[in-house]
């Protein structure tokens, strides 16, 4: 079982990269089970686990930075158990499930515990010294992929029940507020936005914006169509006023009319 | 003023298609050091910065860039070759420093909601549906067919936007030079008006409690403060981590803050 554990975590690890980097979408379960299915000598059952997690977690993609529930790790395990315990494709997703969940929660303190990094980031941008800045992505690169590795590695070696029994061993309310904590998380990138942009004549644009998609459910794409033709009048309206050619006649036309 | 500008104020010679392709190669490292405080600013960094490299010879220069673009980004990445293309045209071009952040900023958030909606609820729901129906007949050629069209998209969009932002900043910018103050005026506008449609969209943070007594339910979400204001936490929640960043506290105590209030909202079994 070592040689195949390690193949696996390999692949995890892997995959793990390409599920931030690269995003060549070879993490999607639909792909890991086929690997995994090389791996432990049966690949039909790994298409077929594969497949079925895919069909189900279809949904679980990282939209604007959230993060759903980890489906390289649910995907690995989730397959590896299918095919070792001979379960059945619907049972292999009830055990990847509290992997997927418990990920997404250390992936959260991993992105938490790396930000100190980017005041080293900025030391380095000081001093233009681009080695360091990229020094600092290939060390997360790193850190993907060990990480992704050591999850996967665990529970295929000692035996994917038995791991699950530890994973829900941990008090489901630490889990459950890792995973608030990491909806709320985007506020903070927000915040820091406002920060660089706000100025008190803008307050507006920021309101506006606000009420078309907390009360009209807007997609953002629409706020920013109407944002562009905000700023389109705007400019507009700013340009005339600049130009004194234009400005010339409006000014007599008021006297005369006065 | 003057901060604004770059010492060196000659526009630099203009990159060959060759240095561009070199950038998308670098692009898929967007995300190598995300995190919750400058989110892609790192890897953003890293994917510009043969480029900026190549446009500021002047030490000083390079290191005022490379300060600028630290700055919190985040974006879809598979669009943020289009984004690369238009700042590297108007670096090359010395621009105001503040209409090259300007653009970056706006820019991004549209893009962001964009690609979500291009690549992972539309691209992804149907090449991964096709290669899992493949699949769970047991056949091989499902994950190959799935990572074979999705990555023709993912890759075309990505060396195709990198050439078409960089021709658009290049034409695009020249004509708007006189006006870089109008167009980063223009840029807050559009930018703001995406970050508070991006609050009330993706921040999620919710009561989840019901106050029974009796035979009435009060659900606190649904029943209480969505009735006073949708996305009302979510607003109040990121102004006060603005008023924390102005008043001079670190993104980092605001994120361990953040974890704090999740965990004592789930112990509570409040959220």
């Amino acid at each position: 079982m070592l040689t195949e554990s390690i193949l696996i975590a390999l692949w995890a690890g892997i995959i793990g990269i390409d599920m931030y980097v690269g995003l060549t979408h070879i993490h999607r379960p639909v792909v890991s089970g086929l690997v995994v299915g090389l791996i432990l000598g049966d690949i039909t059952t790994g298409l077929i686990v594969g497949g079925t997690l895919e069909l189900i977690w279809m949904g679980m993609v990282p939209l604007a930075g959230a993060q759903p529930p980890n489906v390289v790790i649910g995907g690995v395990i989730g397959t590896a158990f299918g095919i070792i315990a001979g379960e059945d494709p619907k049972a292999a997703v009830g055990i990847a499930i509290p992997f997927a969940v418990a990920v997404q929660g250390l992936i959260t303190l991993l992105f938490t515990s790396l930000a100190p990094l980017m005041h080293k980031a900025d030391q380095y941008a000081m001093d233009a010294n681009y080695r360091g800045i990229e020094r600092i992505n290939y060390l997360g690169v790193a850190l993907l992929f060990l990480f992704n590795a050591f999850i996967a590695f665990l529970p295929v070696f000692f035996g994917a029940e038995q791991a699950a029994a530890y994973v829900e061993s941990v008090p489901q309310w630490i889990i459950d507020g890792l995973s608030v904590a990491g909806g709320i998380m985007p506020a903070i990138g927000f915040a820091m936005l406002l920060k660089i942009m706000l100025k008190t004549e803008y307050v507006m644009f920021l309101i506006i914006g606000f009420v078309l998609a907390a009360y009209l459910e807007m997609p953002i794409l629409a706020i920013s169509l109407i944002g562009l033709a905000i700023a389109l009048y705007d400019f507009f309206q700013n340009k005339d006023k600049q130009d004194p050619d234009k400005q010339a006649p409006r000014e007599e036309e008021i006297t005369d009319g006065i | 003023m003057a901060s604004n500008m770059y010492e060196n104020p000659t526009p630099a010679t203009g990159m060959k298609p060759k240095q561009l392709r070199h950038l998308v190669w670098r692009s898929l490292l967007l995300q190598a050091s995300f995190n919750y405080e400058r989110m892609q600013a790192g890897g953003w960094l890293y994917s510009i910065l043969p480029g900026l490299r190549h446009i500021h010879k002047n030490k000083k220069d390079l290191s005022k860039a490379m300060k600028d673009h630290m700055e919190f980004f985040n974006t879809h990445p598979f669009l943020v070759t289009f984004i690369m293309g238009v700042i590297l045209a108007m670096e090359e071009k010395k621009e105001d420093r503040e209409a090259i952040r300007g653009i970056k900023v706006a820019t991004m958030g549209p893009l962001g909601g964009i690609g979500d909606a291009l690549f992972y609820l539309t691209l992804l729901p149907i090449t991964a549906g096709i290669g899992a129906s493949l699949a769970v007949d047991g056949n091989f050629l499902g994950p190959i067919v799935f990572v074979l069209m999705f990555n023709a998209i993912h890759f075309g969009a990505r060396f195709g936007l990198m050439t078409y932002g960089y021709k658009a900043g290049v034409n695009a910018i020249s004509k708007l030079k006189e006006g870089t103050q109008q167009v980063s005026r223009a840029a807050s506008i559009v930018g703001l008006s995406v970050v508070g449609g991006l609050i009330a969209t993706y921040v999620s943070f919710q009561i989840d409690y019901v106050w029974k007594s009796g035979e009435t339910e009060l659900n606190i979400q649904t029943d209480v403060l969505d009735k006073i204001m949708p996305a009302m936490l979510p607003l109040a929640y990121t102004l006060l981590i603005y008023w924390l960043l102005k008043k001079g506290r670190s993104p980092l105590t605001l994120i361990g803050l953040t974890v704090v209030v999740g965990l004592i909202g789930s112990f509570l079994g409040i959220m």
